[in-house]
């Protein structure tokens, strides 16, 4: 079952690839609007291989994790913070669920305005993309942890310290799992949007200039390479998320 | 009884709660004794306050007045290795297997690792469970979960062991069936247990004494010695003496015979 399950991914991405390389060559579509799949395989394959590109590429990386490694450990604490706390987090939960719904990105000016152009601003971008939804899911998670394990815990004897070690970790991981995927999809988001704007470094910069001088092999040779690496990413997180819920996720 | 012997000594407790409607007697000076190595049930309506007061045994819940000890100490937070719970729907931990189930509480209590696994491995073929220890709770029934929850309250080989309707969850075959295995271990153990209740027939079937609470606020209304001889079948449950105490019982808390009805059929099985 799990086999044809991928068998049929494996196809549609296959049609997907093969219907890209196609238009092009057969001419519906501009090849310098959209060059075929090919052409751009071709271009990363060269791409790679520049200094120019891979320092930029090491820029946003580090960008990248940077702002991870600040902003998923303040969201988890916050999140844990007022997850504990059903009164603080009566009052935080519907503000909170109301802002999410605002795009972030539309504060990218005040950020300039308060951060400059240089890597601080764009690590501070990064860090607010990933703070309310990885705050969010860790109040979720908080939440799902079942009472009656805690007090069985207490029970046994447990400290504090064990109860949040062996039982809460392990009651919230899934859902956490799940929280910092997120967290790292949107912190590339936010990286690259804040690298195409007023920016002179970073693959977000590069494919901003790309675009603006019609260089659409690269430009999507870019797209390709980091949505690679996000498919990628987030594939391996969700197989992570599902091997964690096989037995935390059925009750008890 | 002797005062000596008590392994439960419950002295004018009293708990109250704050509530929106104003404060609450959930328990209003309760006093009993359970004699060392009795079985002894407490049953009631819901809101009685009997899983409080078994919370408050187990030093998971702090009382507004009176005294607990157990063994001759007062009790102030929970007593790992001295007294075990066994809790309402089993509540294993999801993610471990039955066999990690009953160790858990054991590395917790810092005991030795051989000491760990011989313990569990001779709880868990005592609950004849002894080809299910590497399955997970999904994985089990019913039943099965609440046995190893059993398994896990006897490994800790505490004196004192509560059990908060460890047979809510299960139905009546089912519900009879692990009160019979229970009186079985509790036999093989000798250990104390005091078992909270819903169902009057579990009740007299598996104890020496039957207390009786009520609700608002929640107070014994009597304690009743069961002097069925032991050791007990289920062709007892049928028996006329069975029948008289149990409606004794049904017209002290008055509650609606339809509801127990069922329980007294069911083990004619």
């Amino acid at each position: 079952m799990r086999f044809r399950v991928h068998a049929v991914q494996a196809i549609f991405l296959a049609c997907f690839l093969a219907v890209w390389e196609f238009a092009t060559r057969i001419g519906n579509v501009d090849p310098n609007v959209l060059p075929a799949f090919s052409t751009v395989l071709r271009t990363l394959a060269e791409l790679v291989r520049t200094d120019a590109f891979l320092s930029n590429a090491a820029v946003t990386t580090t960008r990248v994790l940077l702002a991870f490694i600040i902003g998923a450990p303040l969201a988890i604490l916050a999140g844990f913070y007022v997850g504990e706390r059903a009164a603080l987090n009566a009052r935080l939960a519907q503000p909170l669920n109301v802002l999410v719904a605002v795009p972030q990105s539309m504060l990218l000016p005040m950020f300039i305005l308060i951060f400059g152009v240089g890597n601080v601003q764009k690590v501070v971008f990064g860090v607010t993309h990933i703070f309310f939804v990885l705050m969010l899911t860790t109040i979720a998670a908080v939440q799902s942890v079942p009472v009656n394990l805690v007090v069985a815990g207490r029970s046994f004897g447990a400290t504090s310290t064990e109860i949040y070690r062996r039982i809460y970790l392990i009651a919230m991981l899934p859902l956490l799992v799940s929280g910092l995927r997120l967290a790292i999809i949107f912190d590339v988001i936010g990286i690259l949007l804040a690298e195409m704007y007023a920016s002179q470094s970073g693959i977000g910069f590069l494919m901003m200039r790309w675009g603006d001088d019609y260089r659409m092999k690269e430009m999507m040779a870019a797209v390709l390479l980091i949505s690679a690496a996000t498919i990628g990413f987030n594939e391996m997180m969700r197989l992570w998320e599902t091997r964690l819920s096989a037995h935390a996720g059925s009750s008890t | 009884m002797t005062a000596a012997a008590a392994a439960i000594e419950v002295r004018s407790l009293s708990k109250d709660y704050a509530s929106s409607a104003g404060p609450v007697q959930a328990l209003q000076k309760i006093d009993f004794d359970v004699p060392q190595g009795a079985f002894v049930s407490i049953v009631g309506p819901s809101g009685c306050g009997k899983s409080t007061l078994l919370q408050i045994l187990a030093g998971l819940l702090s009382s507004s007045s009176g005294q607990v000890s157990v063994g001759g100490t007062a009790v102030t937070g929970p007593a790992p290795g001295k007294i075990s719970v066994v809790f309402q729907d089993a509540t294993l931990m999801p993610w471990k297997t039955a066999m990690d189930n009953v160790l858990f509480p054991l590395e917790i209590q810092r005991i030795p690792e051989r000491e760990r696994i011989r313990r569990a491995e001779h709880y868990l073929r005592l609950v004849g469970l002894e080809n299910e220890v590497q399955r997970f709770p999904h994985q089990l029934s019913g039943g099965m979960k609440q046995r190893v929850s059993i398994a896990r309250g006897l490994a800790q080989e505490p004196q004192i062991v509560l059990m908060d309707e460890p047979f809510g969850a299960l139905d009546e075959q089912n519900r009879i069936k692990m009160g019979h295995e229970l009186l079985r271990i509790w036999e093989a153990t000798g250990k104390t247990i005091l078992l909270v209740t819903h169902s009057l027939t579990e009740a007299i079937f598996l104890s020496d004494t039957v207390i009786v609470m009520a609700p608002n606020p929640g107070r014994i209304l009597e304690q009743l010695v069961i002097d069925l001889p032991r050791p007990r079948m289920y062709d007892v449950i049928g028996s006329p003496a069975f029948g008289n105490i149990r409606n004794r019982l049904w017209r002290m808390i008055e509650i609606e015979p339809a509801e127990d009805e069922a329980m007294s059929t069911a083990p004619a099985l």
